[in-house]
């Protein structure tokens, strides 16, 4: 097929149907450092791989809080990924101080997909080259969304998004059904192993390059410090899917 | 008609209300809210419009009611009602609880305070939600206050003793009735622009229940009115 004829521009169609740019754009997203996010009835966690661009450099954050109520996780272009956020905790701010109470989680995702949609209907503008993970509490219960480049947004119980993603989806798949009644605890042992199967062969999960972040119904977000995360990394040594108890 | 604002192309801003509602009584009791207002809207010192429903249910489980500028009260329903609607658009099942309406219509008071145009009104919210009884007054200035109980206008100079001494945070709602029967019964008798007929409403876990008008009781056949004191004196 001849994609470069049909690929210069967001406002043009290929015969099949098809925006290449906006494809292109979830490439971006497929590109970006792993993270995923899982829930039960109580909790939702963050999981996240950091990318060291060099030796002297630090680990990039992918994990950020929006309000005391809603995270995001983000694969992709980073830049992209800051203007999505600073907009997103602009709009929870503006809600907080109307009303006084928390921005509904489904309602800001759809305002991002709205906003997201809006690029790929433009000569002029390009769509975001980010995806996020958006994990959060309201009146409705406990939520994890994923946005995509596209405008579209999806509603998960567990979901893994980026580079070798797929190894931690099918982890969840073997595992989700029990993921509603899972303690705070096992679902982070759960995020960790799905995030292992993701993992290079020479690599190894550390808590350096290893970012948890975790919500609950009485829990603002907070990311889990190095301390506990090397224990939790210690733990999944030990750790038992299929009873999510440590085995000796 | 011209009027003169149109002719010098400025606006002009709310600086005394033409048509006006009276005093508010709002307490919570065991299990709800319950709020009183009579059904007058005065013209100034003539009472001109004596059964107005001045009660306003703007979701299933929030009751608005205001004193002050009725014309404002008419266009605050409407910009409550316009919230709920946009959660339509949503499709997200998530609904204002009642403490989004009283911020929301704090922000707006202070908003129009700030431009020194304000809506000229006392408002009360009331509402149930989770369990729990909500109730806040939202003044001319955009203050936010939730309280047990709220009064407006001459009840808060006339009804807080009664209130004080006969009603209580968990009352019931027959007790609770009583008392804001017997503070309009006083406010009739000391308020120029006050009514004998009067409305009562409540929220509790059912929903919103808004009652037919009813009239207070009053008494006028004392004696010092059937013989008149000054008359025998100067008979004498």
């Amino acid at each position: 097929m001849l994609k470069h004829l049909y690929d210069t521009d967001c406002v043009t169609w290929s015969p099949q149907g098809k925006l290449f740019q906006v494809e292109y754009a979830m490439e971006a997203v497929k590109q970006g450092s792993i993270c995923l996010g899982l829930k039960s009835n109580e909790n939702v966690v963050l999981c996240s791989l950091k990318r060291q661009p060099s030796e002297l450099a630090g680990y990039q954050e992918k994990q950020f809080k929006i309000d005391d109520h809603m995270a995001i996780a983000i694969a992709g272009l980073t830049a992209d990924a800051r203007v999505l956020c600073k907009y997103m905790r602009t709009e929870c701010l503006e809600y907080k101080y109307t009303y006084e109470s928390h921005h509904p989680v489904g309602r800001l995702v759809f305002k991002v997909a709205e906003k997201s949609q809006h690029k790929t209907q433009s000569g002029a503008k390009r769509p975001y080259g980010v995806g996020l993970l958006v994990a959060g509490i309201d009146p409705n219960g406990v939520h994890l969304f994923e946005t995509c480049p596209s405008g579209n947004y999806y509603e998960y119980k567990c979901q893994a998004i980026g580079s070798r993603s797929q190894a931690a989806r099918t982890y969840f798949e073997s595992w989700f059904h029990l993921f509603e009644k899972s303690t705070l605890e096992q679902l982070i042992l759960h995020g960790l192993s799905a995030l292992k199967k993701a993992i290079m062969e020479d690599e190894e999960l550390n808590e350096k390059n290893v970012e948890v972040g975790i919500l609950g119904k009485n829990q603002k977000f907070i990311h889990l410090n190095a301390q506990e995360l090397k224990e939790y990394i210690q733990k999944l040594e030990t750790f038992n899917a299929n009873t999510q108890i440590q085995q000796e | 008609m011209i009027f003169n604002s149109e002719i010098s192309g400025q606006y002009e801003h709310t600086t005394s209300p033409v048509v006006t509602g009276g005093s508010v009584i709002a307490l919570v009791y065991n299990g709800g809210v319950l709020v009183g207002t009579d059904t007058l809207c005065s013209y100034g010192s003539m009472a001109a419009f004596k059964n107005v429903q001045k009660i306003a249910q703007i979701s299933q489980n929030t009751i608005y009611v205001s004193s002050g500028e009725f014309s404002d009260f008419q266009q605050v329903v409407k910009e409550l009602a316009k919230i709920d609607r946009s959660a339509l658009q949503y499709d997200d099942g998530v609904h204002p609880s009642p403490k989004d309406y009283g911020n929301y219509l704090a922000r707006l008071s202070y908003k129009k305070r700030c431009k020194i145009n304000p809506l000229y009104l006392q408002n009360v919210i009331a509402g149930f939600h989770n369990n729990d009884r909500y109730l806040a007054l939202v003044d001319i200035y955009g203050t936010y206050l939730e309280s047990k109980f709220i009064t407006t206008g001459f009840a808060s100079y006339f009804c807080k003793a009664i209130i004080s001494n006969y009603w209580n945070e968990n009352c019931s709602l027959d007790q609770a009735k009583q008392v804001i029967r017997e503070c309009f019964k006083v406010l009739f008798c000391r308020d120029c622009r006050a009514h004998d007929v009067i409305q009562l409403a409540y929220v509790d876990a059912q929903g919103t229940h808004i009652e037919e008008p009813e009239r207070v009781e009053t008494k006028w056949d004392f004696n010092g009115f059937k013989q008149r004191a000054n008359e025998k004196l100067h008979t004498q």
